[in-house]
């Protein structure tokens, strides 16, 4: 498993590019996103989560979206995607308690 | 890229961005355009709402309106009174049917990548409008309620 912890934005360009590719890149199949320190996210970056979340289904993997901001929950309410995606509240220590193989990595987005 | 600004009356604040069509310039317009909102929009959720939205516009005027061509030239114009924050995005393409514009979001089932711009915009921005077949975004956020 491993962690993404993304801070900034996730917006078109470079900021969602930079999520894809490190999320893409990774060979595990389950992914944690932690949201927690996003301010900002926009359709492409919305959209970009449910690509990662089917990407990792079709691998037989999991995407979590940990922590969101109340800007992502609020805009992932109105697209109506907190009933797509896997939502969950991770304390800082949860993930790696329960995963001796955890990888953590920070994603810094603008 | 320019970009000019005018008090037009005491309570009336009105400017322009002209930018190239493409995803480099519009960044760095967009981050333009917040900063001169920024100054005049003390409301911080409503300031979100219009940074999401303006995103959606601007991004939309580059990818559909102008395939993101340097050579095509946006204009977007911001407009600020003591009532309302209303943004005109006008892109040089041909614009499109609004009346079939609709995001598939509603049903919860949308797994693409795309398909939520426009539903963002309408649910951040108190009204959202097309004219010139779909090439004129207008987006107006109340500054009051």
């Amino acid at each position: 498993m491993v962690k993404l912890l993304c801070s900034g934005r996730i917006v078109l360009g470079v900021e969602a590019e930079t999520l894809r590719c490190m999320a893409t890149s990774r060979l595990e199949r389950r992914v944690v996103v932690d949201l927690q320190q996003i301010h900002a996210i926009d359709a492409a970056g919305l959209g970009l989560l449910v690509e990662l979340h089917c990407r990792a289904r079709q691998r037989a993997g999991m995407l979590t979206v940990a922590n969101p901001s109340p800007c992502v929950r609020r805009l992932m309410a109105l697209t109506h995607l907190e009933s797509v995606l896997q939502v969950a509240a991770f304390a800082a220590t949860d993930v790696a308690e329960s995963a001796d193989d955890e990888d953590e990595r920070r994603v810094m987005t603008a | 890229m320019s970009g000019s600004g005018q008090s037009l009356e005491h309570e009336t604040l009105a400017s322009e961005f002209v930018f190239t069509g493409d995803l480099a310039a519009m960044i760095a317009v967009r981050d333009r355009i917040m900063d001169f909102l920024h100054e005049h929009c003390a409301d911080e959720q409503k300031e979100t709402d219009i940074m999401i939205a303006l995103q959606e516009g601007l991004a939309n005027a580059v990818l559909h309106g102008s395939r993101n061509d340097p050579s095509k030239i946006i204009r977007c114009a911001v407009d600020i009174t003591p009532e309302a924050i209303t943004i005109v995005i006008r892109d040089p393409g041909q614009g499109f049917d609004t009346a079939v514009a609709t995001d598939s979001v509603d049903d919860g089932t949308n797994l693409t990548q795309h398909g939520r711009g426009i539903h963002l915009m309408r649910s951040l921005m108190d009204e959202v409008s097309y004219r010139h077949g779909g090439s004129e975004l207008h987006l107006k956020k109340l500054r009051t309620g």
